[in-house]
């Protein structure tokens, strides 16, 4: 696992690039709009850490370049590294409406099926309930980690814990930054 | 991605979790979440389990929204866009 600390440092120097092509782009932004930019750019920054090596990360970032501003970003995050990777990610989100649409039919057609067949011979055991469960709880857990919806269930698991070692990572920066900031404003120490 | 498709309909897994993968969920996550780590630790289901996981996240993802929200605010009382620069710039080191 790599060293939190280190993992901090690539995340802020991300986030800070993209939060100044954010306000290059667009000089003067309302309240609603900079709170979009700072979530985005941290979004993306804590995503391109990780890169090629986790589903989730190409997910969200495919997710984000729907929007062109927001790909002006993540092509200048990613800028020295290869450009194989961006193109996946531009495909995948130009592909992925259209792949998550056919699945959602497809998948509610089986539950469908499968809701008739249990209807006639319905067994209520401890076992049956603690599977439901489960399933019911994967697919919220499906719906929260990004791509998680296309993964099977060992790949999901494996994705989940780097995808919340990756949003503490964010959480702690942010706050850190949240925090200095506000002391910062409130009784500002040396002048910069 | 159709690979891993037909690899997962050989391995058998469908949409349930086998014994094994709680287990390494469950010991993975104790060291990330405090409440797990205070429960007795191999009676925790896999239900239980991914509750805590997913409510951890909503958690997570709830806090980057709070922490945005308070970002933009704090931003939007210093004026020009180079003083913000300069400030973060100068918090980074």
């Amino acid at each position: 696992m790599r060293n939190p600390s280190s993992l901090k440092q690539e995340f802020l120097k991300k986030w800070i690039k993209g939060l100044q092509i954010c306000s290059a782009t667009k000089k003067k932004m309302s309240i609603m709009e900079r709170r979009k930019a700072i979530k985005v750019s941290a979004d993306i920054a804590m995503a391109s850490t990780r890169k090629s090596t986790t589903y989730w990360s190409h997910a969200l970032m495919a997710n984000a370049s729907k929007d062109d501003t927001n790909k002006i970003i993540i092509e200048n995050i990613l800028g020295n590294d290869d450009d194989n990777s961006k193109r996946i990610i531009f495909k995948k989100a130009s592909m992925g409406i259209s792949m998550s649409q056919k699945r959602i039919v497809r998948s509610k057609k089986i539950v469908r099926n499968s809701c008739k067949i249990s209807r006639r011979a319905r067994k209520i055991s401890p076992s049956t309930i603690a599977k439901k469960l489960v399933k019911k709880r994967t697919q919220v857990l499906k719906s929260l980690v990004p791509g998680g919806e296309y993964m099977d269930d060992a790949s999901l698991i494996k994705e989940t814990l780097d995808y919340i070692i990756s949003l503490r990572v964010q959480v702690d920066v942010m706050r850190h930054l949240a925090n200095n900031a506000s002391h910062e404003i409130n009784d500002p120490k040396t002048s910069s | 991605m159709s690979g891993r498709r037909s690899r997962q309909s050989s391995e058998g897994t469908s949409s349930r979790i086998s014994d094994d993968q709680i287990i390494e969920l469950v010991s993975k996550l104790q060291q990330l979440l405090p409440e797990i780590r205070n429960r007795r630790s191999n009676k925790a289901s896999a239900s239980k389990v991914l509750q805590e996981t997913c409510n951890y996240i909503r958690n997570l993802h709830k806090e980057v929204d709070d922490l945005s929200d308070r970002l933009s605010q704090l931003l939007s009382t210093i004026d020009a866009d180079s003083p913000e620069a300069a400030i973060i710039r100068s918090l980074i080191m």
